[in-house]
């Protein structure tokens, strides 16, 4: 069986329902103290930065917890080719490492600035919709989202806006598809404005992977979307008409949700054989 | 010309203590950073064809009676008019600082709209608003070592070099010595411009 460490740095608070979401799939999930010896973190195979605010979201998002020896390591089993998936705050993390999109060794090329929308700013809290786009990342983290479809997801920050001050690292991001994922709106076209663009990143991107295609920096939330039951029950569409059906049976509330492409993917990608259920249709479709 | 308030707490800004002991870790051997102090700064604009004077009196006395910018229990603040000012923003006695401000719009639209709406204040047209980190540093020869510690931890341009500003969020300015209050104005109110990170 494939092992993920999901870390846990203080101030992180989604490390418990990241790990239920990779078990759920197959994957033995690990959670792993920020301050533990960092070499503990070699013996896995993939590692989740779960959201969360590490530090209290100290000088800013994922600063403090860059530097940590802890993170350091992981960065080094990800030069070697291991998964890495941030979600949210461990997005935030990624970016302030460097490791996504990884451009350039060692360089800090892109930042998660506060959310830009009309008459709005702070802290934003809300389902939006991502589909998927053909790039490096594709087999480790969407391979089981066909990229045809629309993925309901919830997004809950202040600091998600993917930006770049260097127009080259723009065009090379779009160039080699390192945009995996990009927000929507309801039909599957490019999001033009809020809602459907809830933060004004730059082309879109809610999450963005490194050339190698094995480290992830998805800002909405999968692991809260993993089953049916976490969809809101008013959510328009596909996803929404089957949560509503589903009132009642517990065993179909229980069943994959739109996150568990996410997931799904890691599996598929760290040849874990599907548990009973696991892999059931559904999932991204 | 503007008025300006900078505010920081009083109390113990847990921030700066994150700082101060994340960034002790990244200085280079021989150089200690000895305090570090976060500081709000806000500009408040006249609108088109207005002076500061027009509206600095009433906003002098909506920042001591109320809370809207300060609460006195835990925060301490300067307000400076237009006229008193002085000519440039002065580091404090030994420090030297960084300013960064976000690379977008420094205008905060929401927050003016709401001071406006809870104490009408005509002629203000913008608040802008930057963050000031002032630091206390400390190089082998006794110097302040300012290079090397803005390397070190000022503007993050490698997974190990830099700490207190992102550039690809935020535009920054050292602050070695006092800062024309022109300047500090322009700096605000261009734009950022784009760089290559490599």
């Amino acid at each position: 069986m494939a092992r993920a460490a999901v870390l846990q740095i203080p101030g992180v608070n989604c490390e418990y329902e990241s790990a239920r979401a990779l078990e759920a799939v197959g994957i033995e999930a690990t959670i792993v103290r920020f301050n533990e010896p960092a070499s503990v973190l070699s013996e896995f195979a993939a590692y989740l930065l779960p959201g969360g605010f590490a530090f209290q979201d100290r000088i800013r998002a994922g600063a403090v917890a860059a530097k940590l020896p802890a993170v350091e390591r992981i960065a080094h089993e990800a030069e070697r080719g291991k998964i890495v998936l941030g979600i949210c705050n461990g997005a935030q993390v990624l970016v302030e490492t460097g490791l996504v999109p990884g451009l350039k060794a060692g360089r800090v090329e892109v930042a998660l600035a506060p959310n830009r929308a009309p008459r709005r700013s702070g802290y934003l809290c809300r389902w939006i919709r991502v589909r998927a786009a053909e790039g490096p990342g594709r087999a480790a983290f969407t391979s089981a989202l066909p990229l045809d479809r629309v993925a309901p997801l919830p997004m809950a920050h202040g600091e998600g806006r993917f930006v770049t001050a260097d127009p080259d690292v723009l065009a090379r991001i779009e160039a080699e598809g390192l945009a995996l994922l990009r927000y929507v709106a309801a039909d599957g076209s490019k999001a033009t404005a809020y809602p459907d663009d809830p933060n004004g990143a730059m082309l879109q991107i809610a999450g963005l992977t490194n050339r190698a295609g094995n480290v992830l920096a998805l800002m909405p939330h999968p692991e809260r979307a993993a089953q049916l039951r976490h969809v809101p029950l008013d959510w328009p569409g596909e996803w929404g008409d089957r949560r509503r059906a589903a009132v009642g049976n517990w065993a179909a509330l229980e069943g994959p949700g739109p996150g568990r492409f996410v997931f799904e993917s890691l599996a598929r990608r760290l040849g874990v054989s599907p548990r009973e259920g696991a892999l059931a249709p559904g999932a991204g479709r | 010309m503007s008025a300006v308030l900078t505010t920081r707490l009083k109390i113990t800004d847990l921030t700066a203590e994150t700082a101060l002991e994340a960034g002790r870790r990244l200085l280079p051997e021989g150089v200690s950073l000895e305090r570090l102090l976060r500081e709000e700064l806000y500009l408040f604009e006249p609108a088109p064809g207005q002076a500061a004077t027009a509206f600095e009196a009433p906003l002098e006395q909506a920042i001591e009676s109320s809370n809207f910018f300060v609460n006195p229990n835990k925060e301490r603040y300067r307000f400076l008019r237009s006229a008193a000012r002085g000519d440039s923003l002065p580091p404090p006695d030994g420090a030297w600082g960084i300013l960064a401000r976000p690379r977008g719009e420094t205008r905060d639209d929401v927050l003016l709209e709401r001071l406006l709406r809870e104490h009408p204040l005509p002629g203000l047209g913008a608040i802008r608003r930057a963050r000031i980190w002032w630091l206390w540093t400390r190089g082998p020869n006794g110097d302040a070592a300012i290079d090397a510690c803005h390397a070190a931890i000022g503007p993050v341009e490698e997974t190990r070099r830099g700490l207190l500003v992102n550039p690809h969020a935020e535009a920054s300015l050292l602050l070695r010595s006092p800062l024309p209050w022109s300047r500090v104005e322009a700096f605000l109110h261009d734009l950022a411009v784009a760089f290559h990170a490599a």
